[in-house]
């Protein structure tokens, strides 16, 4: 079918094949009929178009333009139906198209044919009469009988017949001919195709199948093109391989000078351009040149011109006229009201305050009482009644304009209250401030706090009297002395736990008391403090105030905040007296400082096992004081006795060794064998050195060992002994450390040990990865052999091999590469061009001479 | 540039036998400037690195021929020699004979300062060689300055001095007193009392990264950054008291000597050493370092002296029945070495080390210290009785170069000198025993991956193993010759398997192409499920 379907498209153009009459399939009557009814009407148009182009096809082509279906019989779908039912109907048309074409068919098959056809026409005619359709409907129905097939498929242009193929029925332009002979043009075309057969010159051959012709195309291009870029090849090549490329050959940086800018003016707007006609005008330049007589003529002034500037000129002096009445007028008025008005406008429009500096002065001074109210008074913090009220209703929430306004309201306190850079004295203020703020906070929890503080802290000490069980500490007499020291602590931290409780029964009232007493208050068995406190300023009353202050006063001090952090433990045991003479020491007397030091010291021995950050202070002080006792008790006469005495001694071994080093004379043979047996031994000590360095380096590998109980159970396994595994595994695990001992650098000197630890700090000293255009680490590392520093390197060669890849000026325009002729023959030029450089190197050469030597 | 121009066009022409010894003696010269060969670039790939290395040659070989002609040209001075006629041997000149034939500026370095009351001195001199500092064993420092012979201070400390060492310059010098060691300044006054370190028996200053170097008597390595005052490092030999002790110029390492033979050598950033020799049977007496940092000299107590070779840790040469108190070597490579009242200076000719010249002091004298004066030909002599200088001719570096010492500089070259050393100060983990090292790859900690040569060789080496396992003899019918011959091959194979490499690249190929025939022959109607590729 779709051999036909093809045939019947193609049937318009090609003449040639569109012969006689086609006979379509054999369908039966009904089927016939109802497409003959709806093909009608459709394809009416086509059809006469058809019979206009080629007449003798009749109206077969109405039928083989439907697209039916293919029945099943003929899809050949699944194999289900027998293939020589096709026989019938499959090709018959095309094979005898064939025949009926070529001429040099045999008649007798044609003349049976013939008959055929005229036994069809009947038939046909008949069914016409009877159906009153067309012939073309009813011509392929007396296609049933057998057909002759020499071709198992039909014939087209991929599928050649045999005769085709095998040479016989070669198609000639004669063939094509033979039909028109007598047709009007016949001889005309006769004519061409002769003279075109003499003509082998111009003989068109048939195109190449297209892959060769393809290939041959792309030949042809791939020549264009590498022609093309193999032009480039050197330049691209010329610009890789420069050790630096320069973009700094065209810089054009415009006009240098004044005068150059200005040649190049071109008057643009209208009065440039008038300027400029002026200017260029050639009258006046000549007038200029001559004597300057005839600048008066060219001069000259319109009539109009003097008239318009009158006017303006008038104009102007009337505008200032009135303007002058105008402010004497209002000079005159007297109403105050009136000024006041007229001052607050111009207040208010702030730019008086530009003009005048007196106003912006007091505009200043306003501002800041401003801010001053504000601070004081915090006034735009929410602290209004109206503010209070709308956070308290929630109305802030719910109304915009509430929230705007309060957010307003909070802006301006944050710009009034805000520390102005430019007051120098406002910021200490505020500090001061800030200052009075914390001591209010601390005033005001002094009583009751503190005391339960002090009392804790004393209970505390006592719980924690542990002895220390080790070292100078632990020596028994130390130990009872500590005991003794305890139980007197400990009594007297009861005493003062009494205290304590008294004071917070007795309420606050206590301590508003000494502070209004303004003197000082002592508590608790402080007898001997007294005295030593007479020294003390008046400025420290803070915490004068009473004990338990001064337990607290670590907040306050500085300079001694640590000494009497160590010392706290140390308070109950009666030595607040020396922390304070401690004070007192470090305030006036610097002389008796070391004594009060070593007491100190000597009161917290305890404390030094506990608190171990300190130790190392205490630990320096303590030894000080000893030294220095020392240096009183001695003198500096000791000390030079007894340096002279340790000198003599060093002299003597001066001496001693001079006297022992041997001299000229040759040793005994006995003492040369001695030395040689002492030899030996030191032989021995540096292999075992060695053995043990290696098997630190590269660790042996463990023995293979059961865990005891496992594998042993019975005889059997005991004589199996360690699994074949494991033995295997330690084998291997020796063979690699053997090869790993081999090839250590110091596997074959025996004298030497040469370690392999890895330096982790001389690591950041390498590169872990070669540097990017590197393959080989050989060459990479060739090529780092050279310092190219200048203390290496003459000047010239410096610059070269410091130079960066890309030498650039700001500014400049990289544009892209553009073709230029390179000789390929031409090396690299790595010396750039610049005939200065070159000058000032050489001046440098005679300097560097020393350099470059002895590197 | 002109000069090179000019160069250029004397290659061009036929050389006179004159200019091509010299063009055979600055190759030679510029081989050295070159500090080895270039990379082999043939077997770079990357054309763009190829160029570019090879131009970045180019310079480098503009540069050591520069340097080479300056050096050829424009050096001023030559070394100094000894030239014998006949049968005249070196170590028979004594130093009389050469002050006839010097001149009076060199023979004016020829003295002895007897300074009997305060024992034997040590010596140490600033890296310029101006200035020479004398330590008395019994407290006398006298800062000397060599040029003018003036004696810029003398200090008493009257206590036991070890040891004397200068800081990067001569306002600054250590010394190593009974107790502590001390810093001084250049007028005597003193500056720094280092306790840390306790009674300190040798001090060495480390010039280029700036750190004092100190061992006590109980045998702990010190190390102090001398600028900002930390102690860098504290080592604990655990080598028991050693008073040997020398720095390496080449790269900053510290060689202890201990009385077990062993010399050990130091860096501040780790606690083990790096190396631990054993050079002699007996204590080690002192170690001496090559200024080019791969030879040592050490002598033992057993009256040998040996030297090695520090690049592969072998003795390169013995010298036999020479015991040395002192050693050390010169900028030329001269080896002085001093017992007793006698100091001999060995040359080195034709690769070892032989007499050179030998000096004699009077009889009962004790030499202390031994140490050549950089750039002069002058070697000094601490000992018992004093100091004292002798010429050695061709000790000492003819040329010196102002940027790295300058004799005749000027407080304002020195100041600015200062400045620069301190800003091109190294740290100390660049200490290390090959510093042309750093910058390079890191070295592998292991060996990363066998090659595939190893990898086909082991491979073998399995599969011989496998066939030759013995088949037990099996009975029931399966010691039948086929499934022997199956089971040896299963064997080979389980053998094989053991040995990644190719293999997985072709497990890959293989998947790949399963299922692609998969594709191909599946039937029409499972195709759609095919993978595809």
């Amino acid at each position: 079918m779709g051999g036909l379907k093809r045939k019947s498209s193609s049937s318009a153009k090609s003449v040639a094949k569109s012969k006689k009459k086609k006979k379509g399939p054999h369908l039966p009557n009904s089927i016939l009929k109802v497409i003959a009814d709806q093909k009608r009407p459709l394809n009416s148009d086509e059809e006469e178009e058809e019979d206009e182009i080629d007449s003798d096809d009749e109206h077969g082509g109405d039928l083989y333009e439907y697209e039916e279906g293919v029945p099943e019989e003929e899809s050949r779908k699944n194999n289900r139906y027998d293939r020589h039912d096709n026989y019938d109907y499959e090709l018959p048309d095309d094979f005898e198209d064939e025949n009926v074409e070529s001429e040099d068919d045999d008649f007798d098959g044609g003349n049976s044919e013939n008959d055929d056809d005229d036994d069809d026409d009947r038939h046909t005619r008949m069914l016409q009469s009877l159906t009153g359709m067309p012939s073309a409907a009813f011509q392929g129905e007396s296609k049933s009988k057998p057909v002759l097939f020499t071709e198992a498929y039909p014939e087209g242009e991929f599928n050649p017949t045999r005769d085709v193929l095998e040479g016989k029925n070669v198609l000639t332009e004669e063939d094509f001919l033979a039909p028109l002979e007598g047709k009007p043009g016949y001889h005309k075309t006769s004519k061409q195709i002769a003279r075109m057969r003499k003509d082998t010159k111009h003989v068109v051959h048939a195109p190449l199948p297209k892959p060769q012709r393809e290939r041959l195309e792309r030949k042809a291009v791939i020549g264009l093109v590498d022609g093309e870029f193999s032009k480039w090849v050197h330049l691209v090549k010329k610009n890789r391989e420069a050790p630096t490329v320069y973009f700094n050959q065209e810089v054009d940086l415009g006009y240098s000078t004044v005068g150059a800018i200005a040649s190049e003016f071109q008057p643009r707007t209208e009065f440039e351009k008038k300027m400029a006609s002026l200017l260029n005008d050639s009258e006046v330049s000549e007038a200029h040149r001559d004597d300057g007589a005839r600048l008066l003529e060219l001069n000259e002034v319109s009539m109009e011109d003097h008239i318009k500037k009158r006017d303006h000129i008038a104009k102007i002096r009337n505008l200032l006229f009135r303007h002058e009445a105008k402010s004497k007028r209002i000079k005159k008025i007297k109403s105050k009201t009136y000024h006041r008005l007229k001052n607050k406008d111009l207040k208010k429009s702030s730019l008086g305050a530009l003009m005048d500096p007196e106003m912006a002065k007091e505009e200043a001074m306003r501002q800041e009482a401003k801010r001053v109210e504000e601070r004081l008074t915090l006034k735009h913090r929410n602290t209004g009644k109206w503010a209070k009220r709308m956070v308290r209703l929630g109305l802030n929430a719910k109304y915009d304009a509430t929230r705007a306004a309060i957010a307003e309201q909070l802006q301006m306190n944050a710009n009034l209250s805000r520390k102005m850079h430019s007051m120098g004295d406002g910021s200490s203020s505020d500090e001061s401030d800030d200052e009075e703020g914390l001591n209010d906070g601390s005033d005001e929890d002094t009583p009751s706090r503190l005391i339960a503080k002090a009392k804790e802290k004393t209970l505390k000490t006592m719980e924690d009297d542990e002895v220390p069980n080790a070292g100078l500490m632990s020596l028994p007499f130390m130990a009872r002395a500590m005991k003794k020291k305890n139980e007197e602590a400990n009594e007297e931290a009861k005493r003062a736990l009494e205290e304590y409780e008294e004071w917070e029964n007795s309420g606050g009232e206590n301590s508003k008391k000494p502070v209004s007493v303004s003197g000082r208050r002592v508590f608790g068995a402080t007898a001997k403090v007294e005295a030593p406190k007479e020294s003390k300023k008046d400025s420290d009353n803070f915490y004068d105030n009473s004990d338990s202050d001064n337990d607290m006063a670590g907040v306050e001090d500085n300079d001694m905040e640590d000494v009497r952090d160590n010392a706290s433990p140390a308070r109950n045991t009666g030595t607040i007296t020396e922390t304070e003479k401690f004070d007192d020491a470090a305030g006036n007397q610097a002389s008796k400082t070391t004594f009060d030091v070593a007491m100190f010291a000597s009161g917290s021995w305890k404390k030094m096992t506990s608190c171990k950050n300190t130790e190392s202070k205490k630990e320096s002080k303590k030894t000080r004081a000893p030294i220095s006792q020392s240096q009183d008790k001695k003198g500096s006469r000791d000390e030079e006795s007894e340096d002279s005495e340790s000198e003599a001694e060093e002299m003597v071994d001066g001496v001693l060794a001079s006297a022992s080093k041997e001299t000229f004379e040759i040793p005994s043979q006995a003492e040369l064998i001695n030395r040689a047996f002492a030899g030996d031994d030191v032989l021995d000590e540096f292999e075992k050195d060695k053995e043990e360095v290696l098997n630190q380096e590269v660790p042996k590998p463990e023995k293979p060992v059961l865990l005891p109980g496992w594998g042993d159970w019975s005889n059997v396994q005991r004589k199996r002994g360690i699994s074949k595994r494991m033995v295997m595994e330690h084998e291997a695990e020796e063979k690699e450390r053997k090869q790993k001992l081999k090839t250590r650098k110091d596997a074959r000197l025996k004298h030497v040990i040469i370690s392999e630890k890895v330096d982790k700090r001389a690591e950041k000293l390498h590169t872990t990865t070669l540097p990017f255009p590197h393959t080989s680490k050989e060459a990479f590392e060739h090529s780092m052999r050279m310092p190219i520093g200048p203390e290496f390197n003459p000047s010239t060669v410096v610059s070269e091999l410091n130079r960066p890849e890309v030498v650039k000026k700001t500014g400049v325009i990289i544009k892209p590469v553009k073709f230029e002729e390179v000789n390929p023959n031409d090396e690299v030029d790595d010396e750039h061009p610049r005939n200065h450089q070159k000058q000032r190197s050489k001046k440098k050469t005679g300097k560097r001479q020393g350099k470059v030597k002895s590197k | 540039m002109e000069v090179a121009l000019e160069d250029n066009n004397l290659m061009e022409n036929i050389l006179p036998p004159d200019e091509q010894e010299i063009d055979v003696e600055l190759e030679a010269k510029e081989k050295k400037y070159l500090r080895g060969e270039g990379a082999n670039l043939e077997s770079l790939k990357d054309k763009k690195l190829k160029t570019q290395l090879a131009s970045r040659e180019k310079l480098y070989g503009k540069s050591a021929k520069a340097a080479a002609k300056i050096e050829k040209w424009l050096l001023p001075a030559s070394a100094g020699y000894l030239e014998t006629d006949g049968l005249e041997k070196t170590w028979r000149i004594k130093q009389t004979d050469i002050a006839k034939e010097v001149d009076i500026l060199s023979s004016r370095n020829q003295y002895d300062i007897v300074l009997p009351d305060f024992g034997p001195y040590k010596l140490d001199f600033t890296a310029s060689g101006r200035h020479m500092l004398a330590g008395g064993r019994k407290g006398h420092l006298a800062l000397v300055d060599m040029m003018n012979m003036n004696l810029i201070r003398e200090i008493h400390v009257r206590e036991t001095v070890r040891d004397v060492a200068f800081l990067h310059n001569d306002q600054f010098f250590a010394a190593a007193q009974k107790k502590y060691a001390y810093i001084y300044g250049r007028d005597g006054t003193e500056l720094h009392c280092l306790k840390e370190r306790g009674p300190v028996a040798r001090l060495r200053f480390l010039k280029n990264h700036f750190l004092l170097a100190s061992v006590n008597k109980i045998g702990q390595l010190h190390y102090q950054d001398v600028t900002y005052g930390d102690m860098v490092a504290s080592i604990r030999t655990g080598k028991g008291r050693t008073d040997v002790m020398e720095v390496n110029p080449y790269n900053g390492v510290v060689a202890l000597g201990h009385s077990g033979g062993t010399v050990t050598m130091w860096k501040p950033t780790s606690q083990a050493p790096l190396v631990q020799m054993q050079c002699h049977p007996g204590p080690v007496s002192s170690v001496a370092f090559h200024p080019n940092g791969h030879l040592m000299a050490t002598s033992g107590k057993e009256r040998k002296v040996k030297i090695w070779d520090l690049r592969k840790f072998e003795e390169v040469q013995t010298i036999h029945g020479f015991h040395a108190k002192t050693l050390s070597f010169s900028q030329k490579g001269l080896l002085a070495a001093g017992t007793g009242s006698f100091v001999q200076v060995l040359g080195d000719g034709s690769g070892n080390y032989s007499r050179y010249m030998s000096h004699s002091m009077v009889k009962g004298y004790q030499v202390e210290k031994v140490m050549f004066r950089p750039y002069e030909d002058v070697l000094g002599i601490g000992h018992s009785m004093g100091w004292s200088s002798v010429l050695i001719p061709g000790s000492g570096e003819p040329n010196f170069d102002s940027w790295v010492a300058n004799p005749f500089e000027t407080s304002k070259q020195r100041r600015e000198k200062e400045v620069h050393l301190l800003l091109d100060k190294l740290p100390p983990e660049t200490i290390m025993l090959d510093p042309s090292k750093i910058g390079a790859m890191r070295p592998s900690r292991r060996k990363d991956k066998p090659t595939r040569g190893e990898i086909e060789a082991e491979k073998e080496v399995a599969v011989e193993a496998a066939k030759g396992v013995e088949m037990k003899k099996k009975t029931k019918g399966r010691n039948k010759p086929s499934k022997r011959t199956k089971k040896k091959k299963e064997m080979v194979e389980n053998a094989k398997k053991t040995f990644p490499g190719e293999e997985q690249g072709n497990v890959a190929g293989k998947k790949r192409r399963i299922g692609e025939v998969d594709a191909a022959e599946l039937p029409a109607s499972l195709k759609r499920f095919a993978r595809k590729n």
